[in-house]
């Protein structure tokens, strides 16, 4: 098992795959469905932003951006164009790499403190320029007139059914494609980094070279996270770029635990349950919201599955004493 | 570790819970179950309690006179927390997992271009309750086929202020205006619409200055400052809620309403109510108020509203109303809660309404509301608050709008 990783988490991403999409074949549930949607699209976002919270210990609360341009260009290229969905969806990302790209060269090389407050900037930049620039964008009124779903390989993408089919294989490739950078030599890398930079650099790494990789890697899936945000809302909406949708990804992170590939994935299941939950029963959803982080942050003092996978540890050496 | 073992199932067994809870079977029953969306907490919860509370006293009507084809009645409410895609999701579970056989969408605009998108997906039949934005259903690529807006249409305001406006400059040989309008899509595209027409009306007006103050900006006396030194005869703003109040007391401090001829058409009785020293004379439109249409039907129901809500109703409230009123009617007459069957018989239906200028609302086959009461008056410092109100002249505001949507390329 230990010398073939690739494989093994090949194996669990076909089998979780296989049980989503199978479900409905037994039982449709609608709000089910939408949250897998609503799920795949969150799973993406804070997923890549633990590429840089938790592998590389750069902070960035700005990650709200790149979830939002792939939004909006994805949005704009359908509206726009005739392009088909998956070259929109393709469009729609390499942008977002690049402007990842631009944004990361200025950031990366900046200690975390300001890194964290440079990323915020460009963040809020990016929301005014959506805010400002009516004529495209459609201002704080958000992208009006919906997204022309056109069919690809017999996707219809305006069936619930098939923008579930379609939201849950993209996010799965998207989390293996994620969790194989955490695991190469590249992801090693990086939390050799976190853990001590000047080591790193004494061993030949290039800091910001390595940085900026992640940096753009994150943001491109970040991207792709909100051209499944867009799919479901069909349209776009400055929301989806402001800075308390990057909060979002970091309550999920941190909910979720920071040190396991999946706990950011876990955080996001808690989050939108919960808020699908809370608000169904009563309008204080921030009271209760940061009453669980609260918990979270004073209890566990970390994530669900960090706390988890810890627990599991000291039973095991527990059990072997 | 032994004692931390009950903290960590409960928290297994929490985290199962919410897991599980967002797909519980939804309970069939007889029942006829509404949703009603809109914002219900935050800074502008008004929009959603109001809204609420126009909605409860028609269904309450209609429940205790044995329901909606022999069905009582219930509404499902949702908060949407003001975000569109919020507003989205809330949409999609209510019809989904709640099981609502039909929507009310009280949501302001952003979040009403979302919902409109879910309704073009599901099919349901839904009726827009607050947004004002023209391009909803005035837009043939934005419009749906079963979804409707009983509200104010931000075209038809502009034609009647504007008109108005007109006038009373022609009367008081106002030539040089100002205006202060929040600095946000609402503000800027509507300030340009009502000066467009107003051009229309009295090609001679001149603008001196323009204010943008940012939206909930506590501190506006460099906007008032810079209004006054322009020395404009007249002061057309399109500020509203807390943000009036709030330019109006502040105003009083430097004495602008001396100086100036004042006129603004969000004047609500919340706003009204809450200013300290409201000036007599500002040219106010009447958004809902008891004295107009000066009816007996609709001054009681605005006494029914503030005996059962204790508050003053808003323009919210009264529209809520109204979408609760052409739901009812459309789902007798269709004998049905199909989208299709809902949609069909509510194009070209009119109702008897106190809030209509005639005494009846008519929805139009653009699947907007017309013939709603519109009218401009001055305000005074105790209620009624806006006398001398005059109606609009609806049979303008339909030419002018029909121009306006040539001028889009909307027809």
């Amino acid at each position: 098992m230990k010398s073939r990783p690739a494989l093994r988490d090949t194996l669990i991403a076909v089998v979780a795959l296989a049980v989503i999409l199978v479900i409905p074949a037994f039982h449709r549930s609608p709000a089910f469905e939408d949250y897998i949607i609503r799920l795949s699209a969150m799973a993406l976002f804070a997923t890549s932003l633990n590429l840089l919270v938790g592998s590389t210990g750069m902070v960035s609360f700005g990650h709200g951006m790149f979830y939002g341009l792939g939004a909006y260009s994805f949005a704009l290229t359908m509206q726009l164009t005739d392009l088909s969905l998956p070259v929109a969806a393709i469009l729609a990302v390499l942008l977002t790499v690049v402007a990842a790209f631009l944004v990361g060269a200025v950031c990366v090389r900046l200690g975390s403190d300001y890194f964290a407050f440079v990323t915020l900037a460009m963040q809020m930049l990016f929301f005014s320029v959506i805010i400002s620039w009516q004529s495209l964008t459609g201002g704080d009124q958000g992208l009006r007139g919906g997204i022309p779903r056109r069919e690809i390989f017999g996707f219809d993408l305006s069936s619930q059914l098939h923008l579930y089919q379609f939201s849950a294989i993209v996010a799965v490739l998207g989390l293996l494609a994620l969790r194989h950078v955490s695991a190469s030599p590249f992801g090693a890398t990086l939390r050799m980094i976190r853990d001590n930079e000047t080591r790193a650099a004494f061993l030949g790494v290039v800091l910001w070279r390595a940085r900026l990789i992640a940096f753009v890697i994150a943001g491109g899936f970040a991207g792709l996270g909100g051209v499944l945000a867009a799919l479901f809302v069909s349209g776009a909406y400055p929301e989806l770029a402001d800075w308390p949708n990057s909060g979002q990804a970091i309550f999920a992170v941190m909910l979720g635990g920071i040190e396991s590939f999946l706990g950011p994935l876990v955080g996001a299941m808690i989050l939108l349950a919960l808020n699908d939950v809370v608000t169904r029963t009563t309008e204080y959803y921030g009271l209760v919201l940061g009453i669980v982080i609260l918990a979270f942050a004073l209890g566990l003092r970390r994530g669900v599955l960090d706390y988890l996978r810890r627990w599991w540890a000291q039973g095991r050496t527990g059990r072997a004493r | 570790m032994r004692t931390r073992g009950i903290g960590r199932r409960s928290i297994l067994g929490g985290t199962a819970g919410l897991l599980a809870a967002p797909w519980v079977a939804r309970a069939q029953a007889k029942t006829l179950r509404i949703g009603m969306q809109s914002i219900f907490s935050g800074p502008i919860a008004l929009v959603g309690t109001s809204s609420r509370a126009g909605v409860q006293m028609e269904v309450e009507r209609i429940n205790s006179a044995g329901g909606l084809l022999g069905r009582q009645i219930e509404i499902v409410y949702r908060d949407s927390k003001g975000q569109p895609q919020e507003a989205a999701r809330v949409a999609r579970e209510l019809v989904n997992s709640a099981g609502c056989e039909l929507l009310l969408d009280a949501e302001a605009s952003s979040g009403a271009f979302a919902v409109q998108e879910v309704v073009r997906d599901l099919g349901v039949a839904c009726i827009h309750c607050n947004s004002e934005t023209s391009s909803l259903t005035a837009d043939p690529k934005i419009r749906v086929p079963t979804a409707f807006r009983v509200a104010r249409q931000g075209v038809h305001d502009a034609i009647a202020g504007s008109a108005y406006l007109a006038e009373f400059a022609n009367a008081n040989k106002i030539t040089k205006w100002a205006t202060c309008s929040p600095d946000y899509a609402y503000g800027r595209d509507t300030t340009a619409q009502y000066l467009q027409f107003f051009k229309k009306f009295k090609s001679d007006i001149e603008v001196v200055t323009e204010a943008w103050p940012k939206l909930g900006q506590p501190d506006l006396t460099e906007v008032i400052t810079k209004l006054i030194q322009a020395k404009p005869q007249a002061l057309f703003t399109l500020l509203y809620a807390g943000d009036l109040s709030a330019f109006v007391n502040q105003g009083n401090v430097y004495a602008l309403f001396s100086q100036m001829k004042v006129a603004c058409p969000n004047f609500d009785y919340p706003v009204l109510t809450t200013i300290k020293n409201l000036p007599a004379g500002i040219q106010a439109a009447t958004r809902y108020i008891e004295t107009f249409p000066d009816t007996a039907a609709n001054k009681a129901w605005g006494e029914s509203y503030r005996k059962k809500y204790n508050e003053f109703p808003t323009n919210w409230s009264w529209e809520n109303s109204l979408a609760v009123q052409f739901m009812e009617a459309a789902v007798k007459k269709a004998n049905s809660t199909d989208g299709k069957a809902v949609a069909a018989a509510l194009v070209g239906m009119k109702v008897n309404s106190p809030f209509g200028v005639d005494g009846t609302i008519t929805m139009r086959d653009d699947h907007t509301t017309i013939g709603y009461a519109i009218g401009w008056g001055q305000t005074v410092p105790q209620p009624p608050y806006i006398t001398s109100v005059k109606p609009a002249d609806w049979g303008k505001i339909l030419e002018l709008e029909t121009e306006w949507k040539k001028q889009q390329h909307y027809i």
